[in-house]
């Protein structure tokens, strides 16, 4: 069902740094209860669209490719949410390209949503799991990335912090 | 302590009438209070625990019902989106057949069968108790995740890979599989126990073919629950597995199958539909000789046709795969196998037509539920061969015509006959009768709003409309249809409405009941609307197949049982001889606590595998309290 036009509208304008990284999503995205990130149904369309709309020719399965990788929990414009929706809605320098006239706004902030649980350092109930393909990592669900911050005996990067 | 009214070892014959129901009570009671009332195990506050809370699900389902009718009324509605439709119509397929329809049955069997077969209380009536607490544990748990926005969405039968690890999101899917988790054990509980008692406990005299036919009903279809479950304890494990650990049972891409979802999830399914049925026919068959007067005609061919549909339950399954792809010759022989069962069926369907052809027929609100149940289950059986046919089925899967056929069959083919019931049994259950005029105000409202509703779902079906859509475009031939089943199921929610007011009037200030208010045959109206704690202060003996009717001015009773402890008579399989006397055990909080524990371990292990290894110690726990010696009189043996 398509958004409210008053309430795609809202959730189109939010507020991004000069830099282009970090901000604030827009009020009303409070007001719903943070629907793209708790509601599991978003989620999963997200997961959806990432493979609809060819995400994966260039960032993978998360793992990177030509694009850069998510799994890692390395953002080059930061974890927020903010951050992703730009990315997705109005590209980055170095080839990635716009997507904000091929989807709706409903659609990006799913997108964005899911692309941030490939990365997410804490596992989230409501993200989806791995797919029914070879598995080549660990499904969304486990916080893939926690791992790589790891402190324990034997880290994955030892010159790395507890957080990215 | 008080003062036991009976000497230790007092045997019933030994005291005259006051002073035996005097001592039988001490023995039997429930005391009242909250305590007491966690702590019971009479099968008749259990089973009527049972039958109140189904009943509640079925309101909360005609609730979801409700929704998604008023969604469809007209073209592009706003009321749901796809999330909240997808959650709607998965928690109303889900709660109307595992939390109301199969509960339903069993708990009427509950509290019925023990009474019917003259005994003091169902077999292992601690696991009785447990078996509630557990259902109602899983009916909560999908309520609460409904509630919070987590209800699964993946439809009732949650085929992978939309339900799996890839498609099905969140926490949803492990709701729905964990849910089934609790049915299951609650299900193979009371079918245990009614295996045993049916079995073991029948009084002496009621030989294989004195059982009333509503008893062997619930024998077959103790069974089929045992037989079943197990494919869908295999199903809903592997697919929790999958989506929590990794395994990749339903992954082809890993070596696993998704076929083989259906293949479990439909092995248990089809039962599944008998398993609700089944207890229905049973009780058309038993309650349709008091109102035409007369007995049943075809004894034998009702109890045969129940164990053949029994049998040949398990040999349809593929019926629910015809577009699956399978190979065409496993096709044809599913058809066959699936047009057969229309026989047992039939056979049951002219038995009650000759019953009530030659009876003298008494028009009362059981009698008009019975009678729309003939008409209703006769179109859903016919919709039923025809879909049971590869081509015609080919067309028509996962339309409109499909839930039009499911709902005949569900609501025409269960649904009545329960109706029927509580209105027939009413009496045994509260002591007092329902009101006859609202009866029949709502067998009508429910009639008519019922064919109403579901008969032009047919032709939608058949004009393409696919069920599991959350509205449709303006410019499809649907919506008049829509709008009008969508105003019929006003009409027949009216009816539900007016049948819940008048059990809940009538349970407060409805008219006194004598024991026996339909001059019945079964032994279940030998004793006291409501019976007392100890059913029967004698064993009542008996000599034919309606003992109330042949042995009118005097029942034989057996003695010799003791007082001061609660015993039973445990008979022979078939010729129901006496053999002993049995201990049965005495109230005990010990099954709520294993609920409880059985609870957490259940809900944690959809987060974590550990919690099965954790979760276990408190079960282990609980289990040994329950089992632990009390020093009761009981426990000598
Ligand atoms: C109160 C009267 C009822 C009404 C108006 C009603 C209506 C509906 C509707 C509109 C659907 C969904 C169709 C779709 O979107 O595909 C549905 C599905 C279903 N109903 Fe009912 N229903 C009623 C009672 C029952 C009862 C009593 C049962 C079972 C004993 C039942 C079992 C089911 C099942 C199993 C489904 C399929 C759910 C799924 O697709 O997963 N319904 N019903
Ligand atoms: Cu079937």
């Amino acid at each position: 069902m398509r958004l409210d036009p008053p309430i795609a509208d809202a959730l189109d304008k939010i507020a991004l740094m000069p830099n282009r990284i970090g901000g604030a999503p827009p009020n009303v995205y409070f007001v719903l209860g943070r629907p793209y990130e708790v509601n599991a149904y978003n989620l999963s369309q997200g997961k959806r669209l990432y493979a609809w709309f060819g995400c994966k020719s260039c960032h993978g399965d998360g793992r990177g490719g030509s694009g850069p990788g998510f799994l890692d929990g390395w953002w080059s414009y930061g974890p927020e949410m903010v951050s992703i929706f730009a990315s997705i809605r109005d590209g980055r320098p170095h080839g990635m390209p716009a997507f904000g006239d091929k989807m709706t706004t409903d659609q990006i902030w799913q997108l964005a949503g899911y692309v941030q649980t490939i990365g997410s350092y804490e596992g989230k109930t409501a993200a989806p799991s791995r797919n029914d393909e070879k598995q080549t990592r660990p499904a969304e669900n486990r916080a893939p990335a926690k791992l790589l911050f790891d402190e324990g005996p034997t880290p994955v990067h030892r010159d790395q912090g507890p957080t990215p | 302590m008080n003062r036991p009214v009976a000497a230790p070892d007092t045997r019933d014959i030994e005291i005259e009438r006051k002073r035996l129901t005097d001592a039988l009570a001490e023995t039997w009671k429930t005391p009242s209070g909250i305590w007491g009332a966690l702590a019971t195990v009479d099968h008749k506050i259990i089973g009527r625990r049972y039958i109140v809370t189904a009943f509640v699900f079925l309101g909360l389902g005609g609730v979801l019902a409700a929704l998604m009718r008023i969604q469809l009324a007209q073209p592009e509605a706003r009321l749901l989106g796809p999330d909240r439709y997808n959650q709607i119509f998965t928690m109303h397929g889900a709660n109307m057949m595992f939390l109301f329809a199969v509960p339903v049955m069993e708990a009427v069997a509950v509290y019925l069968v023990p009474l019917m077969v003259g005994t003091r209380n169902i077999a292992f009536p601690r696991l009785n108790a447990f078996s509630y607490w557990i259902y109602l544990a899983g009916g909560t748990l999908l309520w609460t995740a409904f509630a919070l926005d987590m209800g699964p969405d993946v439809g009732w039968f949650a085929y992978v890979p939309l339900s799996g690890p890839q498609y099905g999101a969140g926490k949803r899917a492990d709701i729905w599989a964990q849910m089934i988790t609790f049915t299951e054990i609650s299900a193979l509980a009371v079918a245990v126990e009614l295996v045993v008692t049916i079995f073991k406990q029948r009084t002496p005299g009621m030989t294989l073919d004195r059982i009333p036919v509503f008893v062997w009903a619930m024998l077959v279809t103790s069974f089929l629950v045992i037989m079943a479950m197990p494919a869908i304890v295999l199903a809903s494990t592997s697919l929790i597995l999958d989506r929590l650990v990794g395994t990749h049972f339903f992954n082809p891409a890993e070596g696993g199958d998704v076929l083989l979802w259906q293949h479990l999830f439909w092995f248990f399914g089809h039962p599944e539909v008998y398993i609700i049925f089944l207890p229905a026919a049973g009780m058309v068959s038993t309650m349709i000789e008091p109102f035409a007067r007369r007995p049943a005609f075809g004894y034998l061919g009702l109890v045969m046709a129940l164990i053949a549909t029994g049998i040949l339950a398990f040999g349809l399954w593929v019926h629910h795969m015809f577009v699956a792809g399978l190979p065409r010759l496993g096709d044809s022989f599913f058809t066959a196998s699936s047009m057969a069962i229309a026989i047992p069926a039939g056979i049951q369907v002219f038995c009650w037509l000759a019953t009530l052809w030659d009876g003298r027929l008494v028009f009362k609100t059981p009698l008009l539920f019975i009678i729309g149940f003939i008409v209703t289950f006769v179109i859903g059986g016919l919709t039923g061969v025809m879909v049971a046919s590869v081509p015609f089925d080919t067309q028509v899967h996962d339309t409109y015509f499909v839930v039009a056929h499911f709902h005949y069959v569900l609501i025409g083919g269960a649904v009545f006959p329960l109706l029927a019931a509580i209105h027939y049994w009413f009496p045994k259950l509260t002591g007092r009768m329902l009101n006859e005029a609202l009866g029949q105000w709502s067998f009508w409202l429910i009639f008519v709003g019922f064919n109403a509703t579901f008969f032009p779902m047919h032709i939608l079906g058949l004009e393409g409309m696919p069920r599991r859509v959350y509205t449709y475009q303006p410019d499809l031939p649907w919506h008049g249809l829509n709008l009008f089943i969508s105003l019929s199921a006003v009409i027949l929610i009216a009816g539900f409405l007016l049948f819940f007011i008048n059990a809940f009037r009538s349970a407060r200030v409805g008219e006194v009941a004598r024991d026996n208010p339909w001059d019945a045959p079964t032994l279940e109206w030998a004793t006291t609307s409501p019976p007392p704690s100890y059913n029967f202060p004698m064993i009542p003996v008996v000599g034919s197949l309606h003992p109330l009717w042949d042995d009118r001015d005097s029942l034989a009773v057996a003695n010799g049982l003791r007082t001061d402890r609660r015993e039973l008579v445990v008979t022979t399989l078939a010729a129901a001889e006496p053999q002993a006397r049995e201990a049965s055990p005495r109230n005990s909080i010990w099954p709520l606590w294993a609920a409880i524990a059985t609870t957490i371990m259940l809900i944690w292990s959809m987060f974590s595998p550990w919690a099965v290894v954790w979760g276990s110690v408190p079960v282990a726990v609980a289990l040994m309290g329950w089992f632990w010696p009390k020093g009761t009189p009981e426990d000598e043996s």
